[in-house]
């Protein structure tokens, strides 16, 4: 079931690529129907999901015996919720309008493809295996920068490709040396998890660390290592922006999480505290500099680094709580983590889609050329309202969730780097009121006075992203329930 | 369960009476926001009598909990009670486009406030806190097309939230020290974290309840409608700051410092808004500053330990200061300005001026109304933690008597001699109604003085109420008879610009002491400066290493395939030997996993390099394009370097993973 919610798209991207000649609607709904087939196998894969802690509805095939390469997947409850927020958000993004340059057919196979790759990453039980898909993500996103972004696109594609690139070529020099410390080599990750490879390893184990903080810290993007965001995300479509925020940056926590947190526990235990303070100059400096741009995708991207520093925050406070005798906070942590990843991607998704329906309207992302479009598009701003208080963390809606568990979590491990991070939370909400206040208080300008709202599609996907952000909100244990028991098996309590 | 209606009622009738209401009449829209709340507060007086409580299990350590226990009971019935009152004030008194919106985020106020006052847990605290500021936002910013009035609401926004981070530390302490956030955990916590609680709930009370030094964002809350600013200022949002302290001050108490600073903090707010008051000739900013000086008082009861008298002033406060701001809205809209100097509408608006008569009576606490017991219960506390404390709320309760004569003689007062008989204007006798209910309210409280009062204050809050000396009793209320002398002098002192202290005391106090402008200069525009700063910084100097890293790779690639000719070919060839060695050693799997990466690696940046040649015709920058089709060159170069020459491929196997090898060999 796993490995067909994997694969249906990259099936679904071969059936658009032979719809060269079809009109554009028919290419559209059929990427989006085939979009959709692993949205629904996953939630049939909820629906039989334990939650037992261990990795489950695993499915596997002898790939490369020799070198311990398998074909393996499964999934536990982080893995699970991540899997289903991107394929809601793969769904959403090809569904959502933009101009596809007569090229739709190759546009969906690539937003397709992303789909498989992506989801393989989060349900690949091998390490190659997860190698393989992590790399792939770049081909695909490259693409979809270079061929139809805007402005400097192929400048932004190639700045994406190569910075990242970097980072997933240290990240494979760890793999291997992770590898090489296994016996018999295995690239299983069930295994490497049981077998902590190189605990007490000394100084290759502190190097692979590294190497996989480097190359994990670009993807997710920690400071310093983010500047390859901005530029990639204002030059995307916004489709493919949503996917690089939502579901691409998860990849790098994701990695956090169950590569260095699960088979390296040792080493991310003693190096939990530098993680943490980048984590935190990650999340105010993210807040801060957001702050400072007078563009609006570029404001939204730097959210993205602030929302990421919580996440590695929870992640690293739950690490550093390891065997210090406070389970319920260091859970508490990995679960707000996880629930910032996804809160993160459907709000952040859709703070994207709806930038990209200013560009579609108005050509342009200067905040400066907005204003008073309150009365003129209230679905706009209703939506737009909606997922920037979201961001910004207010309660009822995901990101307080995800936020409140991350920082009562992290306070009982280090609560003066928690003191700090909280400034961040400030700074997001004036940054958001601000940009509310510009793009659709005061005064309506004159170029703006035939301004069309959203229209059917753009409601219908937006209203289906934000439904999640206030079912999280409100009533957040049908997602805590499943990463609470991953979280639970991780900290081993 | 009747908890959990009397919140979530209004919360879901809010949003909708916003979302079907546009399209119908006002009376429809107006009766039916007033009919939702009237049913609220029907629960919430049932929720009261049963004690009732409630609870949600959100995940692990995560417990939503109500309970209507003790002061939440009656504070929930006040919220409810004066939420009906001006929702049905301002279905009649507000203009039509966006009255449905105005009154259902009315309702859905109510409901946060309900939330807020019913919790029983910080989680369940931090989410009403938070809401209430966010709803306060869209409240204040009705006005939306104007964009001063916005930047006042995300002025409240901002400043408001800054204090509810305390709340964010103080769960996050209690959850550290008891693996729980209910209220009831407190007792348990542990001396240094229990501080943090209460320093984080000290800011927190402090900014909700526009204490010294955040009371200014009150004044810019003044740009919403009259009835957001009643409802904000008596019932809801100012009061959730008193209230928290009422409701958590006990268990906070053991922490030393607390009780002191929530005094000073209390004390410096009640003389400074009082003085403020008396200067200000703005209706509303009277009753604003008003607001500040009156919870700074409930800040002295909670400080001193006297929580039962900080619960009853803040049920008195409510209803008086709602009618005050309704009775200066009927003014307002009479009059057509805010300026109350050039109102004295008793004449033409006899009625709301006899309300507003026993609003001001009310604020000045003058008996036998309630507020002056409750003020009375204060000055007692206080009087019995010192002579310094005692003193300066004596000083405090002179200025609320002087700056309620004041306000009341301006704005409601007879007509000067001189000034010409004005036409009389209709008020809405739904306006009305809801001033008298009010000031009925207001009378019904005076039953405190009668002896069973005490008793009935004591078993509602659980807590002690004590007993003030006769001489101090009457120390009060001389003081009190002296304030509203000085306020009447000050009103009818045409002398001094018909009003008010002295110019230089009007200087003195101009602009909340001008902290608007210290916490712009010393806050604000430092934060956008850095803000900016940084995203500059960001651009050119974070961005910097990879750029030139990139710069490097450029040179490097047109310099290396020399170097690699002249030198490495030369000095691996002995490395060769070694690297073969080795590799046998550690057996064909570094062959073929090598071998597959370095074929993937050729592949993938060959490809690089072609896409840029494609992508070159226009724009691309240089120093990209550049490393990519040296890349592409090294790439194809790679490739050659497979096809046979098997000592290079050892070379690139050996110098790939030699720093692994050597840490391998090192580390174990």
């Amino acid at each position: 079931m796993l490995s067909a919610a994997v694969f249906a798209p990259l099936v679904g991207a071969v059936v658009v690529l032979l719809l060269r000649r079809a009109a554009a609607a028919t290419q559209r709904w059929t990427a989006v129907g085939l979009a959709a087939v692993p949205l629904v196998l996953l939630l049939a894969a909820w629906a039989r999901f334990d939650g037992t802690g261990s990795f489950e509805l695993v499915e596997s095939l002898p790939w490369i015996p020799s070198l311990g390469v398998s074909y393996k997947v499964g999934v536990d409850g982080i893995s699970l919720v991540l899997a289903v927020m991107s394929a809601l958000l793969f769904v959403a993004s090809a569904a959502y309008p933009v101009d596809v340059k007569e090229r739709g057919h190759e546009y969906f196979a690539w937003v397709l493809f992303l789909e498989c790759v992506s989801l393989g990453v989060f349900l690949a039980l091998d390490l190659f295996l997860f190698y393989v898909f992590f790399d792939l993500s770049l081909v695909g996103m490259y693409f979809l920068i270079g061929v139809w972004g805007h402005g400097e696109a192929r400048r932004a594609a190639l700045k994406f490709f190569i910075y990242t690139l970097a980072g997933s070529l240290v990240m494979l020099l760890a793999i291997l040396g992770l590898y090489l410390a296994t016996d018999p080599l295995t690239f299983d990750m069930p295994t490497l998890i049981a077998e902590q490879p190189l605990a007490g390893s000394g100084l290759v184990g502190t190097l692979v660390f590294f190497g996989f903080a480097f190359g994990l810290g670009v993807k997710t993007p920690l400071v310093p290592v983010h500047t390859w965001l901005p530029p990639a995300h204002v030059d995307a479509p916004a489709p493919a922006s949503a996917i690089l925020a939502g579901v691409l940056l998860k990849l790098g926590t994701y990695g956090f999480i169950r590569i260095m947190l699960q088979m390296m526990t040792e080493q991310f235990v003693r190096f939990a505290f530098p993680l943490a303070v980048v984590a935190v100059v990650s999340i105010v400096y993210g807040a801060l500099v957001a702050l400072g741009q007078p563009n609006l995708k570029r404001r939204i991207a730097y959210t993205s680094v602030n929302h990421m520093g919580y996440t590695i925050l929870g992640i690293a406070a739950a690490a550093a709580a390891i065997g210090a005798g406070d389970e319920r906070a260091q859970a508490l942590a990995l679960t707000g983590a996880t629930v910032e990843m996804v809160a993160h991607g459907l709000i952040t998704g859709a703070l994207f889609l709806l930038s990209g329906s200013f560009w579609q309207r108005g050509g342009s992302y200067e905040i400066a050329d907005y204003g008073g479009l309150a009365g003129r598009a209230p679905l706009l701003t209703g939506a737009f309202l909606v997922a920037a208080f979201a961001s910004l963390g207010l309660p009822g809606l995901a990101g307080f969730v995800a936020e409140f568990q991350i920082f009562v979590g992290a306070f009982a491990v280090y609560p003066v780097l928690a003191g700090i991070g909280l400034l961040g939370i400030l700074v997001t909400a004036a940054l958001f009121l601000q940009l509310l206040q510009r793009l659709f208080l005061g005064d309506l300008p004159r170029r703006w006075s035939s301004w069309r709202d959203l229209d059917r599609v753009e409601t219908t996907v937006l209203a289906s992203l934000l439904f999640f952000v206030v079912a999280i909100g409100v009533y957040p244990r049908w997602l805590l329930t499943p990463i609470e028991s991953a979280a639970r098996a991780i900290m081993g309590t | 369960m009747s908890a959990l209606a009397a919140v979530a009622l209004p919360l879901l009738a809010g949003p909708a009476l916003w979302a079907v209401g546009a399209r119908r009449a006002r009376r429809q829209v107006g009766g039916a926001a007033a009919a939702a709340l009237a049913a609220t507060l029907l629960l919430a007086v049932v929720a009261a009598v049963d004690a009732s409580t409630w609870a949600l299990e959100w995940g692990a350590g995560l417990r939503l909990t109500l309970s209507a226990v003790g002061v939440a009971g009656p504070v929930a019935v006040l919220v409810a009670a004066v939420g009906a009152t001006v929702v049905a004030y301002a279905s009649v008194h507000e203009d039509d486009p966006g009255l449905a919106r105005l009154l259902g985020l009315l309702v859905a106020f109510v409901g946060v406030m309900q939330l807020l006052v019913l919790a029983a847990d910080l989680l369940t605290l931090l989410i009403a806190w938070e809401l209430s500021a966010a709803l306060s936002w869209a409240l204040i910013g009705s006005n939306w097309a104007n964009g001063g009035d916005v930047s006042r609401a995300a002025h409240a926004f901002n400043v408001t939230r800054a204090g509810s981070l305390g709340l964010v530390l103080a769960a996050g302490a209690a959850f550290a020290g008891s693996g729980s956030l209910e209220y009831t955990a407190l007792d348990g916590l542990d001396a240094g974290l229990l501080a943090v609680v209460a320093g984080g709930l000290l800011v927190a009370a402090a900014s909700k309840s526009a204490q010294v030094p955040f009371s200014p964002w009150l004044y810019s809350a003044m740009a919403g409608p009259t009835p957001v600013s009643a409802l904000l200022h008596s019932a809801t949002m100012v009061a959730a700051g008193a209230y928290a302290l009422v409701r958590l001050g006990e268990p906070l108490s053991a922490v030393g410092w607390f009780g002191p600073t929530v005094v000073a903090v209390g004390l410096t707010t009640a003389v400074a808004g009082g003085v403020l008051a008396l200067t200000e000739s703005h209706g509303k900013r009277i009753l604003a500053a008003s607001t500040s000086a009156q919870y700074g008082l409930m800040f002295v009861a909670v400080g001193v330990g006297a929580s039962a008298a900080a619960a009853a002033h803040l049920v008195a406060h409510g209803l008086f200061k709602s009618l005050l701001f309704l009775a200066v809205g009927v003014g307002i809209h009479a009059t057509g300005t805010a300026d109350v100097r050039s109102w004295r509408l008793r004449r033409r608006l006899p009625r709301v001026a006899a309300a507003a008569g026993i609003g001001s009576l009310a604020l000045a606490a003058v008996p036998p109304l309630g507020a002056a017991w409750t003020k009375e219960q204060i000055t007692a506390a206080a009087l019995a933690a010192g002579p310094f404390v005692g003193g300066l709320a004596l000083f405090a309760g002179l200025l609320s008597a002087a700056y309620a004569a004041r306000l009341y003689v301006l704005s409601f007062g007879g007509p000067p001699r001189t000034g010409a008989a004005p036409p009389a204007g209709r008020v809405p006798t739904v306006e009305i109604g809801a001033v008298a209910v009010l000031a009925a309210g207001s009378v019904a409280l005076g039953a405190l003085w009668l002896p069973g009062g005490r008793g009935v204050v004591e078993a509602l809050t659980g807590t002690r109420v004590a007993h003030g000396a006769a001489w101090e009793f009457v120390v009060s209320l001389a003081l009190v008879a002296t304030g509203l002398v000085w306020g009447r002098a000050l009103a009818t002192d045409t002398e001094r610009s018909a009003g008010g202290l002295p110019a230089w005391m009007r200087r003195v106090t101009a602009d909340w002491y001008r902290i608007p402008t210290a916490s712009r200069r010393l806050v604000a525009d430092p934060a956008l400066a850095l803000a900016a700063g940084l995203a500059r910084f960001d651009d050119v100097v974070i961005d910097a290493p990879a750029r030139s890293l990139a710069t490097i790779g450029v040179r490097a690639a047109n310099v290396l395939p020399r170097f690699d000719d002249a030198v490495v070919d030369g000095a691996v060839r002995g490395a060769v030997r070694l690297g073969r060695a080795l590799s046998r050693l550690l057996g064909w799997w570094v062959e073929r996993g090598v071998d597959g990466v370095v074929a993937a690696l050729a592949a993938a940046t060959g490809r690089i390099g072609d896409l840029s040649r494609l992508g070159d015709d226009r724009g691309v920058d240089r120093t990209v394009e550049g490393i990519a089709r040296s890349v592409g060159v090294a790439g194809r170069r790679s490739r050659a370097l497979q096809s046979g020459l098997a000592h290079r491929y050892y070379v690139i196997a050996v110098v790939g993973l030699a720093a692994l090898f050597v840490a391998a060999a090192a580390g174990r």
